[in-house]
């Protein structure tokens, strides 16, 4: 008995190590200008996929990574690989639903587009310094 | 001169392809401009049989080629507009005539509605407004009952309106996607219904006509899986010129023709639920088509009840291989009172069915660039009363029961 608990327990650990390390590896920032201060799972899906492009009355723009460790984690909130995300952007580009969000190289580049740019919403790397911008809390 | 075309497509992808990135932004009156494109050639063979308009039967066919391009710019926080050009040259379709494929303004005042405006991309099941993007897809040829080719200007695009958005009651509900639309369908005069009644001395000038229509999707708590439907009512009326002499038997001299129809609705039902990972995916829809129409200017009357379905799965090996297959069943009944002409009883009979065994691979050479191959395996070819990919003009020694063939396909995209 004691053992199976030991196991479960150790299961359940093994269990939130992902979600805390997409928490650490990712962070969204937003510029000033966007009034909200959390966002939840489900609105920075809808966001991200262009269902949604507004935020607290505040319209927002995405701007996504190319690749990299905040990528990966940004990825493990959609739901979706690399690959399937990119075939999501080119069905809205190529039947004229939408259009391909900006997409750039790094932390640094992403918390300098999302400090300069009204209603820039972004992901970067938990640690990574965003200056300018604001962190929106994913709920 | 096809020829030519051909190598100046080529060059094009190349040149696309050598670009290396996801399109091209640049600004204009502080806006951001976007440019996309993309490309396709294709080659077929058949073991007999020549389809989709092509030589396919005798060494094989490369007439097989579409591009396009697209602008698009935001020009408020909500409202964008843009436009896309498609070319293509399949076999006797095309015909290297450009089509404005779609142009629109698109305002988004919520989540839950927006309004589009334009020539706009129909949507109706999965694939419909993206079947030309072959990109997007495992597939060279996507399910032909559904998705036929030769006949994508049946429910491709409309002059009009559409209103849509994305509702969640309830977030344990998941979410529903709705669009409704309204406008005028109006068809290439080199798609494939034109071209086959070339054979009975009909000249098509103009195709279409009203349509109303809708489609709601459910992305359901099932994470993964969405399902919906969707429904389409179209009034349409073709006119162009008539030669009795070549299927009437009658004076060699061009009169008016029209036809039209008095009833033709689609529905169509669909499901599509993909794993977790994004690696596994399983499609499936169910059309069926109703029309009811007076041909040669109301002479005679002709009901056509066409009902295709499939079942589709892929899956992603490796980040560059994904495999997958198909199994499309497309049948057809209804009534002719034409003197001679009816429908075999059975729909065992091959020109009452198609169906189409696919097994497919897909390699992704580059980011943009990548090669699909593909087998099909064809019992039935649905008969000559509806397009359905076999047709008696590129067939005149008439049709064998079953075709089996490969197709090749190559794309970029930027």
């Amino acid at each position: 008995m004691k053992k199976t608990s030991l196991f479960l327990m150790a299961v359940a650990v093994l269990a939130m190590v992902p979600l805390a390390a997409r928490a650490a590896d990712m962070k969204v920032i937003a510029n000033p200008s966007v009034s909200a201060g959390s966002v939840s799972a489900d609105d920075l899906k809808d966001v991200f996929l262009e269902n949604k492009d507004s935020l607290g009355g505040s319209h927002v723009d995405p701007v996504l990574e190319k690749g990299g460790p905040a990528h990966e984690a940004f990825l493990k909130v959609m739901g979706k690989s690399d690959a399937a995300l990119q075939t999501y952007y080119r069905s809205l580009v190529f039947s004229g639903k939408g259009s391909m969000p900006k997409a750039l190289a790094s932390d640094a580049e992403v918390a300098a587009w999302v400090a300069k740019n009204k209603g820039a919403i972004g992901y970067v790397s938990g640690d990574a310094s965003a200056p300018g911008t604001k962190t929106l809390d994913v709920k | 001169m096809k020829g030519f075309r051909t190598h100046w497509v080529l060059a094009g992808l190349l040149c696309a392809g050598s670009m290396a990135a996801s399109g091209q932004e640049f600004r204009v009156f502080d806006r951001n401009v976007q440019v996309h494109g993309f490309g396709t050639q294709g080659y077929v063979k058949t073991d007999q049989n020549n389809w989709l308009t092509m030589n396919t039967a005798n060494g094989g066919s490369g007439e097989f080629t579409d591009f396009g391009a697209n602008a698009t710019v935001p020009l408020f926080d909500k409202f964008r507009v843009g436009a896309q050009i498609y070319e293509h040259n399949v076999g006797q379709l095309g015909k290297w005539h450009p089509q404005l494929d779609w142009a629109s303004g698109d305002y988004k005042f919520k989540s839950w509605l927006g309004f589009r405006a334009g020539k706009v991309k129909t949507v109706m099941g999965l694939y419909n407004d993206t079947q030309d993007m072959d990109s997007l897809h495992t597939f060279a040829l996507l399910p032909q009952g559904i998705y036929p080719i030769d006949m994508r200007d049946a429910t491709l695009a409309h002059l009009g309106g559409d209103l849509y958005g994305t509702i969640k009651p309830v977030k344990k509900l998941g979410s529903f996607e709705y669009t409704t639309y309204g406008g005028d369908r109006r068809d290439s005069i080199y798609g494939g219904y034109p071209y086959n009644l070339q054979i009975h001395g009909i000249s098509t000038q103009k195709y279409g006509g009203p349509v109303v229509g809708g489609d709601l999707r459910w992305n359901t708590p099932l994470k993964g899986l969405t399902v919906g439907s969707s429904y389409v009512y179209e009034m349409i009326t073709g006119s162009g010129l008539l030669n009795p002499s070549i299927a009437l038997g009658g004076p060699n001299i061009e009169t008016p023709y029209k036809e039209w129809s008095n009833n033709d609705f689609m529905n169509q039902y669909y499901g599509t639920w993909s794993s977790r990972s994004g690696k596994l995916r399983l499609d499936s829809e169910y059309r069926r088509y109703w029309r009811d129409q007076e041909i040669f200017s109301g002479a005679f009357r002709v009901t056509t009840d066409v009902r295709p379905w499939y079942v589709a799965a892929s899956y992603q090996i490796t980040p560059r291989l994904a495999v997958g297959g198909y199994y499309s069943r497309f049948t057809i009944g209804g009534s002719i009172d034409v003197p001679g002409q009816s429908f075999a009883a059975s729909v065992s009979d091959p020109s009452r069915h198609l169906d189409d065994k696919v097994v497919a691979a897909r390699f992704d050479l580059t980011k943009y660039w990548y090669a699909k191959v593909e087998g099909h395996f064809v019992n039935g070819y649905g008969g000559f009363y509806y397009p359905d990919g076999f047709y008696p003009a590129v067939n005149p020694n008439g049709v064998q029961a079953t075709t089996n063939g490969v197709v090749l396909r190559t794309g970029m995209y930027f």
